[in-house]
């Protein structure tokens, strides 16, 4: 059930991916800036949280699903060591991000603009915001709201509080959170992508 | 007209009349075949018959033992009760299933210790390789066999056996519940067993009759008229008026009756105090050995492992297991807690543990030391028999717990047994020789060694072993070798000894499931690291290599060469439960900064949220 879930649910997200990018042909080439910027302590230490979650998302991801997806068999043996060793680094980076981009992603008035229409409320600030620059917070805020099932659900799980009956359900809470988690965080990573390289070549 | 009426009477006859007499012969259910439902003991007030079939009376002089397939016979099917699992060894056409307690013969002067069996397990030996014929195996393992199977086979030894007797189902060893039932007394089963008095024994062992005389002293011309002859005297009162004796059969057996023969010492801990051992918990809870090994008339009584059910036609094989009683099987009506069986919670155990370890890993056994223990059981060492050696060092030695992986892929608590015998090696095939053999030649070589009385090893060298290999060699065709203490020993060109590691120097394992301990005793009660430890016994504990050199005496092995898995990758993951409470405080410390976060943002929208729906914006 979960093997079939989850490669359906990733080869819909790639392939959704993938169409997008054919389709609109989005200029990513401008994501990593032709000129070198000088970056303040906090934007530096940001973008490595930033790459060192990346990094770990990308251990987990792949010790986390490979056995499971590909060779069929539960997680165990150098993957889930390797996969436990990412794991309390990866809780660190997205809690030290949760913190530092939770005010830059608030989803202040202007992102509702349907919900000021129904209040008949005209809004002074008239900034509209970068397209995808929505779906991108919400993912982030998706992000952050997800992490503390995915996390709790096997840290609780590793304390002699809950039962076997409570062990698998916990067991499949951290496996569909992360499911859910990873899809998320590929599509916030590809709009990420696509808003920055926007940015970068407006500049 | 009159013949062909008697051709069609003769014709109707052999059409119906046959078939139909076979299948009154075949379809043959006597009296307490089947029971009518009634949970009261039925009151055996019976005639005695001796081998023969004729009735004992309380006058017969010379008075007959009598013969459990005749008697018992009358209102049980002897011929069901004999396919059972304690009286069925010998039959190849039985599924041995799970492995299990071999006999073990043991010849200290000759350094050998081997198991054998006459089921196909993996590892044992058939006795019949050693030259051990039916007859000598009932006289060397017959005091802790129930009688019939290999004891009622035909032997080469036919004046032997015609004097002796065929050693028939003793059904009083297990159903009688008459304290009097004497199983290992110094006139009882055993000691009749040992005498040869395979007729005898059944009636040596109740509590109404007793037997003088030996077998084994009587010519093979014995006749039974003989002064002094093997004499069967049955006790003042045994028989009533009409020649009948009250037997106290019970249906539920006694456990000290099945103690007899599985009894089991940690002799490390506990030395033959048995004062200061405790019991298996369900005997302490008040239960019975057959609350859940249980049978039917055909006697196939459930082994109570996991996967029983594929090969034993037992119909609660499936059910009494551990998980039978405290889990259930998966029924769509509640089973788990059967006899009162408490439900296990596991807390904070990992549900692939149960994927990848039996329940008597962690509940059977001593707990694990650093050093597997040395144990004794009844049927490897004789216990409750007269005379039967009470050193700690007595041979055969058996190793427990040892945490080995079972063919189902399961981590199980297993006892362990190092082979030690003489063999010719062909095709990296090893061929036990025969004991005649052996004792003849390296009784010669070895027999110079003084045999300690503990009962263990005499002190043997590998110029012993070169010595004796040299004598075989002469003797036997093919290459020698003598295996011992997990290796292959034999004589190279230059006449040199040389040793290897060989798979049939493997030890014989096979698992135990008793004595369980208390829940409050299992493994990973307290913490993960009472298996998860860089020195934890689960995986790093020492399994004492057992061998007659003494210059092999200290060798051990690691527990985890036992059970398929990678020793770094053991350790390893051990090492990283230093970093879990670590794990547990920064993935807990990330948690709490993350709903901080979302707690803050969430109350700002509200705020947001209502100042719009105020209009304060």
């Amino acid at each position: 059930m979960f093997r079939t879930a989850s490669i359906t649910c990733f080869v819909i997200v790639l392939v959704g991916i993938a169409i997008h990018c054919l389709a609109l042909r989005p200029k990513l080439g401008g994501l990593f800036g032709k000129e070198k910027q000088k970056l303040k302590l906090v934007g530096a230490l940001r973008k490595l949280v930033y790459l060192l979650a990346l990094l770990c998302f990308a251990v987990l991801l792949v010790t986390g699903f490979t056995p499971r997806l590909l060779l069929g068999t539960p997680i165990a043996g150098y993957w889930l060591m390797l996969h436990a060793t990412a794991a309390p680094v990866f809780a660190v980076c997205v809690a030290v991000l949760a913190v530092m981009w939770a005010d830059k992603c608030r989803l202040d008035k202007n992102y509702w603009p349907w919900l000021l229409r129904i209040l008949h409320h005209q809004s002074e600030n008239k900034a509209v915001p970068e397209k995808h620059e929505l779906a991108q917070k919400v993912c982030f805020w998706l992000i952050v709201f997800l992490a503390l099932p995915l996390i709790l659900s096997i840290i609780l799980s590793m304390f002699p509080l809950f039962g076997t009956h409570w062990q698998e359900f916990l067991a499949n809470v951290h496996r569909y959170c992360a499911l859910l988690f990873a899809l998320i965080v590929i599509a916030h990573t590809y709009l990420m992508a696509l808003v920055e390289s926007k940015r970068n070549t407006a500049k | 007209m009159k013949k062909g009426l008697i051709y069609t009477i003769i014709i109707c006859f052999l059409l119906l009349g046959c078939p139909l007499s076979g299948t009154t012969v075949t379809a043959q259910e006597l009296l307490g075949d089947v029971s009518d439902g009634s949970q009261s003991v039925y009151v055996h007030l019976i005639r005695l018959y001796d081998g023969e079939g004729t009735a004992i009376a309380a006058d017969d002089e010379p008075a007959q033992p009598f013969s459990p397939r005749q008697t018992c016979g009358k209102c049980h099917s002897y011929e069901t009760i004999s396919k059972g699992w304690h009286f069925n060894a010998a039959d190849p056409n039985v599924v041995p299933g799970r492995p299990g307690q071999p006999w073990i013969f043991v010849d200290a002067s000759v350094g050998i210790q081997i198991p054998l069996s006459y089921r196909a397990w993996a590892g044992t030996f058939r006795p019949e390789q050693l030259g051990i014929t039916p007859f000598e195996f009932t006289k060397l393992f017959g005091r802790h066999m129930p009688g019939g199977g290999v004891g009622e086979l035909d032997s080469d030894e036919a004046m032997r056996q015609f004097v002796s007797g065929k050693l028939e189902i003793n059904c009083l060893g297990c159903h009688n519940a008459h304290p009097g039932q004497d199983q290992g007394g110094i006139f009882g089963y055993a000691s009749q067993i040992a005498q040869q008095n395979f007729r005898w024994a059944a009636a040596a062992s109740s509590e109404f009759a007793s037997v003088s005389g030996s077998a084994a002293a009587q010519p093979d011309t014995y006749d039974p008229l003989m002064s002094d002859a093997v004499a069967t005297k049955y006790r003042a009162n045994t028989f009533d008026d009409t020649n009948r004796v009250l037997f106290s059969i019970v249906r539920k057996v006694a456990n000290e009756r099945c103690y007899f023969c599985h009894s089991n010492v940690n002799v490390e801990r506990h030395g033959s105090e048995k004062w200061t051992a405790d019991e298996d918990i369900h005997l302490t809870a008040g239960m019975t050995c057959v609350d859940c090994h249980r049978n039917g008339l055909g006697h196939n009584i459930t082994r109570g492992y996991e996967g029983e059910d594929e090969v034993s036609e037992n119909l609660l094989a499936g059910t009494s297991t551990c998980e039978g009683c405290h889990l259930g099987t998966g029924s769509s009506v509640p089973e788990a807690g059967r006899l009162g069986a408490p439900v296990p919670e596991h807390p904070g155990i990992p549900p692939v543990h149960f994927e990848k370890l039996t329940c008597t890993a962690c509940h059977s056994g001593p707990w694990p030391a650093q050093k597997t223990y040395r144990c004794k059981t009844s049927q490897a060492h004789a216990l409750g028999t007269h005379g039967a050696n009470k050193s700690p060092d007595a041979l055969p030695h058996l190793m427990f717990p040892v945490l080995a992986k079972q063919p189902n892929g399961k981590i199980a608590s297993h006892k362990l047994i190092w082979p030690a015998f003489w063999g010719t090696l062909k095709d990296e095939k090893v061929t036990a020789i025969t004991l005649e053999t052996v004792r003849q030649v390296v009784g010669g070589v070895t027999g110079g060694e003084r045999l300690p009385p503990s009962g263990d090893w005499p002190d043997l060298t590998e110029a012993h072993i070169a010595k004796a290999l040299g004598s075989l060699q002469e003797s036997v065709e093919g290459t020698v070798v003598y295996i011992c203490g997990g290796k292959l020993y034999q004589l190279d060109d230059s006449g040199q000894l040389s040793k290897e590691e060989h798979t049939v120097a493997e030890p014989y394992l096979w698992p135990f499931a008793h004595n369980v301990r208390p829940a409050a005793q299992s493994l990973g009660i307290r913490h993960c690291e009472d298996c998860h430890a860089t020195d934890g016994p689960f995986f790093f504990g020492k399994v004492a290599v057992d061998s007659p050199l003494v210059s092999e005496r200290r060798a051990v092995r690691t527990m985890i060469e036992f059970q398929g898995i990678d020793t770094f990758y053991a350790w390893a993951f051990a090492f990283s439960f230093v970093f879990r409470p670590w794990l547990k405080i920064v993935a807990l410390g990330s948690c709490a900064f993350l709903a901080g976060v979302l707690l803050l943002y969430a109350l700002k929208a509200l705020a947001c949220v209502a100042k719009v729906l105020v209009g304060n914006d």
